[in-house]
Parts: structure tokens; C-alpha cells; sequence
């Protein structure tokens, strides 16, 4: 039920399985599939339940597959390339029929991995054994690395990690006001969350001069293992070293999964993986799309989905249910004190985003539970500093905030490093 | 089936997560080795704010905000291949320093309970690792009950929580192999005997000797397996290669292989001796810091924490490589040295490594673990001895050499975590046991040099039996402190890691 809002001029086609997918060269491997009405991606680790794609921005596991003989691959961070070999993980005989599904009969809430046979004389060697086959997630690669370049060592300035809206006001501002900076950003285009069209006070993206730019550049890892503090990122296959001598960490948000039963169905989709869908890679994931979840923020997934020609339903209902075989066909939600079952192709759980803490806390920040947000945030204060004198945060770092907020807070980082400069 | 999904990397359910909580285990670092979630692909991106939630939602009483912390930073942010690890380089000169620190939270002073400790027992050990928790157990067994187990942490906070769990009767000292063929027989029935899976799996252990020095080394102790019962042999390269086809066995001149040497996973040991223990009565106190001890006429009679004294009868020590700062608390000179000793996880695959591979010479060891991860580390010849629970790039860049060095088709899988934990190292390599001089009820139960998980079912089991019937045993003579002063030292040479 998905469509491609643009026609597909000069298509590649990937494989899949053995099948034929039609891609436009350089969108993520995830959109494809996603545009050619492919939801299933990989059977899941232990009870073999279909997975598709959730958050589309690296942060979970419901997209990965085998690319070109690599296991375990997140699609929704490949660009398509002509003739690209893709395989699903984790099933027997395939992800379509997979009979080790039976796992998620038997085991109908949980199956306990501690106690289950424990002692047993025999069936538990045979659990052993059975376990051990089918432990793991993709198979190993039959060939070894291409070789790699050595790892390129850089000193800077003042670095700014992520180019959403936090990150472009802090480096805008940095501009102006003459500070020497760096811009990292892990997709080919700055923009970020401004790119997809939720924000009614995003601020227009602002493009860097191309020489304070490393689009394409994941940051991989923020380390403190020799005389200073550094990053290190996996840009073009290299991995380059960087110090520095202030860092702002604007990594935003990642989607997390609410709790509902079958959250994992393929079709349940984070709302910004939706909006990106539609905004970025111009394609509608469904045709019928619940935005369920926090009301604001599926109000605004709605007029995403409106716009582009989709039937937003359910919007900013609490979701209690997802039904579907192998996808989503419904959702049951509860409005008021009514509950209804309402059908749908997707399912966009929204406002379910959480700091991406991660590096700030490896740095010596200090990360807590917020109990009002209900997240894990990182504590700093109005101008972004954190427990560690040169590392600054900015955006959703410190807790949910619209577009115009994380500018701002991108905005005051910025100053406090530039006022520190002078 | 409609399962509610919080971790999907792992396939752990919501119900999963409550029967945690209704076991005990409260906190996130604990609910997180308990259940799985957070230790798949995403490395708890997508499941920590639901976990967090919903033990704020079910514990009861509720948890506090400064109770809910996220678990310790595990580098890498995102899984990243062994081979760029490879290429960011290092500089064997250098000393290592610092690092992320991945043991933030162990002691976190707000998940102490309130409930004060109990006023007295007859038996305190200090340390819930496996060798307190094993001794305490046996102790249990043995009808002694009345037993406080303490620790400063969550259960497998320490080195017990934080091994390779390699299993292995290959050792260069007779006292060793026994005990470590007494510790395989303990596994093999530990889920018999505790009702707990520990995936005991003898894949073997297949060491690589490089040096001339180090094929002597081995030839020597496989002479000395082989007389013990242990059937080491000693294989050519092109044998080896039988053992483990991807192996390239670059600049490799023999091998020693024993079948029967074997990987667990370390946790439900852990677990098992605590929840048996305590179904005996042995109290387990955890996030309980021991503070002081009061002394009088050359005894211990009281050891102080921060949720109140106890009166005892012996204490025994048993914090690995916190020990010594522990024994400083009474007075007592312990010679071990903590040192920090890193490891990684990389992503699952499905199984093709039967035996855990140990380069002897650099120290590199690797093993596939049960869920399919290839676990494993390499010490570092540069690292100074002090307590640091850090995790560093360089250690990712010198275990990515050596290991795409052995076995290349490992360049393109991802490290999805990193940590690390203290080795307990005495000056002779061998543990520190029995009796404390001038301290008559301290015992010792320390300085296991990495390999103290292994040892701890057998060391366990005679120790309770040494304390509970007073009966002669050599490890409890031949590994003393006092051997130190007495110059008396008992090497061993099979360490790796």
C-alpha cells in the first residue's frame, strides 16, 4: 500500500531473496524496500517474529540484513547502489514462511532462558544444543576486510557533532561571530529533524560553508584515552581521529519503542521515521497511517501524512494493540474511555523520542532520569555546559524540545564557547 | 503470539522485565543482565526509556528519579567493524591511560537500602562475587547459615560479571589443574544442582604458541596435563588448522589443544549461588559498602558498613581485586595489585568457533560466545597497575590487529560493546588463601589473577570444608599471605587476558 510521491526516473534495482527491487540510486536501502511494498526485513532473535523497519535513523535493530555477503547491516543507513545483493537474516527455510516461528507458540509471553529444562537429564543437552544452532544473527562474512587506509588524526577547534537544528544554529552563530569550528554530520545533507516538516517553528536550514562541513561523517565513539579527549568517526570507510578543544554534542533525539502488544509488527514506525519517509525519500509507507501517541506530536505527523496524499487515522490516540499477520492491518486504541479497533497500514507511534545521552555521559556528563518527560536527560545548564569543562551539550541532549527551542539552546552553547574565546 | 516487546534486539517482553522485578532485581544495570535487553544490536537505544519506565511504573515502592539510572557507557556508540578499529593504529610505547568509564553506577549510593544489615553473624564475606557467593553457598550446604554476604554493588558488578567466561584445565601447577577439573565437574552440573542454565559448552581450548620460549612453555605443561589426566596435545600448525579452518595461524609454530576445556556464561553462576544461598538463609546485602572493622585482642569483632555493624565470628575476605583496600580497612598489608584488563563483544553471528583461541603470546584470546558474540580481549604489557574500570579506543585498535591477524573474515563484523575489569594480581601469580597473620578470624580468599571464576566452585567447596571441619588443607597452608613474607612463592605461568 506504499507509493512513491515521485515518479522513479532512471531506477536501479537491488536483489532481495532472489527477487527484483526497483531503488533510486542513493535513497537508503530501507526506503526502497519500504516504496517497492516490502515490510519484512529479518525474523527476530529468539521467537522468529517478523521485523521491519522502525526508526530509520540507526538506532534499532529492525531493519538489519545481509548487504553484499555483510551480516547484520541497518538498511536504513545504505544507499541504494545498482545490483546491491540483499539477504534476509535469522530464518528457516526463509523470512517469509519461517518455521522457527513455532518458538513464538510455544513460548506464548516469554521463555524463560534461565530456568527452561534447567537440570533436566538429556533435554537439557539437547537445549544446549539446539540453542547453540540457532543462536546468532547473520552468518560470517566470507571474506575479509577490503584493506583499510590508516586512521587520519585532526586537530580542531571548536567541534559541533550533529547538524539538526541545534547543531546548524550553534555553527551559524559561530560563524558570525568568528570562531573556528567543524561540523559533523552523519547524513549527506544537513537539516536533520528540519527536514521533516513536524516543527511549526523550525527555523529554515542553514547551509554551512562547505569548508566547516564533514557530511557523511558517523561518529562512532567519544574516547578519553589520551592527553585530551576525542572523537572518532567513520567517514568514506576511514576512521579519522579528532581532538579538540570544545565539543558541542547535538545528537537529538532517538525513537524509542512504547509498550504495547506487538510494538514490533512490521508497520510500526517511529513518526519521524514516517515524516523522513515522506519528506526526505518521498515515499508514503501506507495509505491508512495511525499517528497514535503524544497528541501534539501527532497532530503535527498528521499533516505530514495529509499532505502527501495519505489518511492520517487514530491521531493522538493511546495505543493498547497492534493486529497483523505479518504487517500491520489494525491498531486498537483507546480514546477517552472509548476503545476501538481501527484498520491501518502503519502505525506512527509518536512523541516516543528519547536524548541521545550516550556519548555526552562517555564524556563525563552527567545523565539523570527526568521524571516529568519520563527519559534519561543530560543535566547541563542554559548555556549547555555540562560536568566536563570542554564538552557542551545542545537540543534534545537535555530533554524534548521543539525545533525553535533546540535552535535556541544550539544558539546560547554557541555563545558560551565564543564568549569563552575572546 | 501478542507479546509486548521492550527490547526487540533480544526479543525480551514487557512480562519479562515484571518477573525481574518480582525476582528482586530492581535496578537497571541488574534487570539489564538479567533479562538481556539492552545488549543486542542497539546497545539499549531502543529499550532503556521503556525499561526505565516500566520499573518506575511496577516497582514497589516506587523508584525515586535519582534511583533510575541508564546503564554504563559501553562503547561504541554504533557497532563498528573490527577492521576499522584496526586501522585507527597505536603506540605500543605508550602506557595506556584513562578511558570511558564503563563501571559508573556500581556504587551508587541511592540504591543502598534502607533496612539496616543484620546486627550479627557468625560468618561475614566480604565480596558477592562468585567466590563469596560459591563460599557462602557451601558454607549453606554444609549446615552453616548463618552467613552475611556483602557487596558494594549490584551482583556481578565486579570481575565475577565482567569475564570472558573461558573455562580451562590447561594450567602450569598441579594445584591448579586439579582444582580447575574439580571446577568443570561443578559446572557440567551446576544447573543440576541450582536449577539455572549457565550454557556450559567444552569447545575446547586451542593455544597458539608464537615463540620458541612459548612452544617450550606448553610442551611443558602439556606433559605435565597428560600426567594429571588432562589430554593436552601439542598440534602443528596445519593440525590446528583442522581444529578451527578460518584460523591463518600467521607466524604460528605449534598449537596446545584439550577438548575438554570449555566456555560458560558467567552470570548465572552468579545468580545461582546467591538464590541457593539464600534459600538456605544466608542474607546477601547488596549496594552495601564496608566501611571499617573493629578490632579487639587480635580478632576482628565487628565489621562496620554503611548500614550498620556486624558482630561476627570470622570474616572472610573475598572482594578480588578490591581487596586489598578492604584489608587496608583493618590494618592488614594485602601484596595484590589491581589491573585493568579490557574486553569486547562484537555482534552475534551464527555459530562457526568451537573452542575459545588464545594467542599465549600477546595474550589474545577470543571465544564465540553462546548468543553467537565473539567475546574476547588482550592484555595490554603497558598497563600500569591501579584500579580503572575505563575503556579505551587503543584497546579496540590492538585486539582488532591481533585477532584480524588470525582470523581475517572477522575484519567486517561490528564490536557492539567494550568494558573492562580488574584482575586481582599477586607477586607470584597465585591466589592469597587462609588465615591473615596477627587478624586470627580474617580470612583470606583473594588474588585469582583473571582466572578466579574458574577456580571459585572448587575453591569454594574446600574452603567451607576447611572452615567447617578443621581438617589440614594445603591451600589453605601452601597460599598464604604469610608466604610472602616467608618468601615462599608459588609461580604460575599460564596466564593470559
Amino acid at each position: 500500500m506504499s507509493q512513491r510521491l515521485s515518479p522513479l526516473t532512471a531506477p536501479i534495482t537491488l536483489d532481495l531473496d532472489g527477487e527484483t527491487i526497483p531503488a533510486r540510486e542513493g535513497e537508503p536501502v530501507a526506503a526502497s524496500l519500504i516504496a517497492a511494498g516490502e515490510l519484512l526485513f529479518s525474523r527476530s532473535p529468539k521467537y522468529h517474529r517478523p521485523r521491519g523497519p522502525f526508526c530509520l535513523s540507526g538506532a534499532c535493530s529492525h531493519c538489519l540484513m545481509r548487504v553484499d555477503g555483510v551480516p547484520n547491516v541497518p538498511t536504513c543507513r545504505v544507499p541504494a547502489r545498482a545490483g546491491m545483493h540483499l539477504e534476509r537474516q535469522n530464518a528457516l527455510p526463509d523470512a517469509r514462511v519461517d518455521l522457527l516461528r513455532a518458538a513464538d507458540f510455544v513460548f506464548r509471553s516469554w521463555f524463560n532462558h534461565h530456568e527452561f529444562l534447567a537440570g533436566v537429564p538429556i533435554a537439557e543437552d539437547v537445549l544446549q544444543r539446539v540453542a547453540r544452532k540457532l543462536s546468532g544473527l547473520g552468518v560470517l562474512p566470507e571474506k575479509p576486510a577490503p584493506g583499510r587506509a590508516p586512521a587520519v588524526k585532526e586537530e580542531h577547534e571548536v567541534v559541533i557533532a550533529g547538524a539538526g537544528a541545534a547543531g546548524l544554529a550553534a555553527a551559524k552563530r559561530l560563524a558570525e561571530r568568528g570562531v573556528t569550528h567543524t561540523l559533523f554530520e552523519r547524513e549527506r545533507e544537513v537539516g536533520g529533524r528540519l527536514l521533516l516538516g513536524l516543527d511549526p517553528d523550525a527555523p529554515a536550514v542553514w547551509q554551512p560553508a562547505s569548508d566547516r562541513l564533514r557530511a557523511g561523517a558517523l561518529v562512532v565513539g567519544l574516547f578519553a584515552d589520551e592527553a585530551r579527549p576525542f572523537l572518532v568517526t567513520v567517514e568514506k570507510d576511514r576512521v579519522h581521529v579528532i581532538f579538540y578543544r570544545a565539543l558541542i554534542l547535538a545528537l537529538g533525539g532517538q525513537p524509542f519503542l512504547p509498550t504495547f502488544p506487538n510494538n514490533d509488527l512490521p508497520g510500526v514506525m517511529a513518526d519521524r521515521a514516517v515524516a523522513a519517509l515522506i519528506r526526505r525519500h518521498e515515499v508514503l509507507p501506507g495509505k491508512t497511517i495511525a499517528c497514535v501517541g503524544d497528541p501534539a506530536a501527532a497532530e503535527a505527523l498528521s499533516s505530514v501524512v495529509r499532505k502527501a496524499g495519505g489518511h492520517p487515522v487514530a491521531v493522538g490516540a493511546e495505543p493498547l494493540r497492534a493486529h497483523g499477520l505479518r504487517q500491520v492491518d489494525a491498531v486498537t486504541v483507546r480514546t477517552g474511555d472509548r476503545e476501538e479497533k481501527v484498520r491501518c497500514d502503519v502505525i506512527a507511534v509518536c512523541g516516543c523520542t528519547a536524548p541521545s545521552f550516550e556519548l555526552a555521559r562517555a564524556g563525563g556528563a552527567k545523565v539523570a532520569w527526568e521524571p516529568r518527560a519520563k527519559t534519561f536527560v543530560v543535566e547541563a545548564d542554559g548555556q549547555g555546559r555540562t560536568a566536563n569543562a570542554s564538552l557542551f551539550v545542545a537540543g534534545e541532549l537535555t530533554g524534548p524540545k521543539s525545533a525553535g527551542q533546540a535552535a535556541a539552546s544550539g544558539v546560547a552553547a554557541a555563545e558560551a564557547i565564543a564568549g569563552g574565546a575572546r | 503470539m501478542s507479546k509486548a516487546l521492550v527490547c526487540p534486539c533480544e526479543d525480551v517482553t514487557a512480562s519479562e522485565v515484571e518477573h525481574a522485578i518480582s525476582k528482586g532485581y530492581r535496578d537497571v544495570e541488574s534487570v539489564k543482565r538479567y533479562t538481556g535487553f539492552g545488549t543486542g544490536m542497539c546497545q539499549g537505544k531502543e529499550c532503556l526509556t521503556a525499561v526505565a519506565r516500566l520499573l518506575e511504573a511496577k516497582c514497589q515502592p516506587t523508584p525515586r528519579a535519582d534511583q533510575l539510572l541508564p546503564f554504563t557507557p559501553r562503547p561504541p556508540l554504533f557497532p563498528t567493524e573490527l577492521s576499522h578499529w584496526a586501522s585507527l593504529g597505536f603506540d605500543a610505547q605508550h602506557a595506556p591511560a584513562g578511558g570511558v568509564p564503563t563501571a559508573l553506577g556500581i556504587t551508587t549510593p541511592a540504591l543502598r537500602p534502607e533496612a539496616p544489615v543484620p546486627s550479627r553473624a557468625k560468618v561475614v564475606i566480604i565480596g558477592g562475587g562468585i567466590m563469596g557467593l560459591a563460599l557462602a553457598y557451601n558454607l549453606a550446604d554444609r549446615g552453616e547459615t548463618d552467613v552475611v554476604v556483602l557487596d558494594k554493588g549490584y551482583l556481578c558488578a565486579g570481575a565475577s560479571g565482567r569475564n570472558g567466561g573461558g573455562i580451562r584445565a590447561q594450567w602450569g601447577t598441579p594445584t591448579l589443574i586439579t582444582l580447575a577439573r574439580r571446577s568443570i565437574e561443578l559446572m557440567k552440573r551446576f544447573a543440576r544442582d541450582m536449577g539455572i542454565n549457565v550454557w556450559f559448552r567444552q569447545g575446547g581450548y586451542l593455544f597458539l604458541a608464537k615463540s620458541d620460549a612459548v612452544v617450550a612453555r606448553i610442551e611443558r605443561s602439556a606433559k605435565l596435563h597428560n600426567e594429571h589426566g588432562v589430554p593436552t596435545e601439542i598440534l602443528t600448525p596445519s593440525a590446528a588448522r583442522e581444529v578451527v579452518p578460518q584460523l591463518t595461524l600467521a607466524g604460528v609454530k605449534a598449537a596446545a589443544w584439550n577438548p575438554k576445556d570449555a566456555v560458560i556464561f558467567p552470570w548465572p553462576f552468579v545468580w545461582g549461588y546467591a538464590a541457593q544461598a539464600q534459600k538456605h538463609g544466608v542474607k546477601v546485602e547488596t549496594f552495601t559498602r564496608v566501611q571499617g572493622f573493629e578490632l579487639s585482642a587480635g580478632k576482628i569483632v565487628k565489621v562496620v558498613t554503611d548500614r550498620g555493624d556486624i558482630a561476627c565470628e570470622r570474616v572472610v575476605l573475598a572482594a578480588g581485586a578490591w581487596s586489598p583496600e578492604v584489608a587496608k580497612l583493618a590494618g592488614v598489608h594485602l601484596p595484590n595489585e589491581p589491573h585493568r584488563h579490557e574486553i569486547c563483544s562484537t555482534e552475534p553471528l551464527k555459530p562457526f568457533l568451537g573452542p575459545l583461541v588464545s594467542v599465549l603470546d600477546s595474550g589474545l584470546y577470543f571465544s564465540q560466545s553462546m548468543r553467537g558474540e565473539l567475546v574476547g580481549g588482550m592484555g595490554d604489557p603497558r598497563e600500569p597497575a591501579g584500579m580503572n574500570l575505563g575503556s579505551t579506543s587503543r584497546f579496540l585498535a590492538r585486539y582488532a590487529a591481533a585477532l584480524t591477524e588470525q582470523l581475517p573474515q572477522a575484519g567486517r563484523v561490528k564490536v557492539l560493546r567494550q568494558w573492562s575489569g580488574p584482575y586481582d594480581v599477586t607477586p607470584d601469580n597465585s591466589p592469597i588463601l587462609g588465615p591473615t597473620p596477627g587478624l586470627n578470624n580474617l580470612l583470606q580468599l583473594s588474588g585469582f589473577v583473571g582466572h578466579g571464576f574458574m577456580m571459585a566452585p572448587a575453591v569454594a567447596e574446600r574452603m567451607a570444608a576447611w572452615m567447617m571441619t578443621g581438617e589440614s588443607d594445603e591451600l589453605f597452608e601452601r597460599f598464604t599471605l604469610s608466604r610472602f613474607a616467608e618468601g615462599r612463592m608459588e609461580r604460575e605461568d599460564m596466564i593470559i587476558g
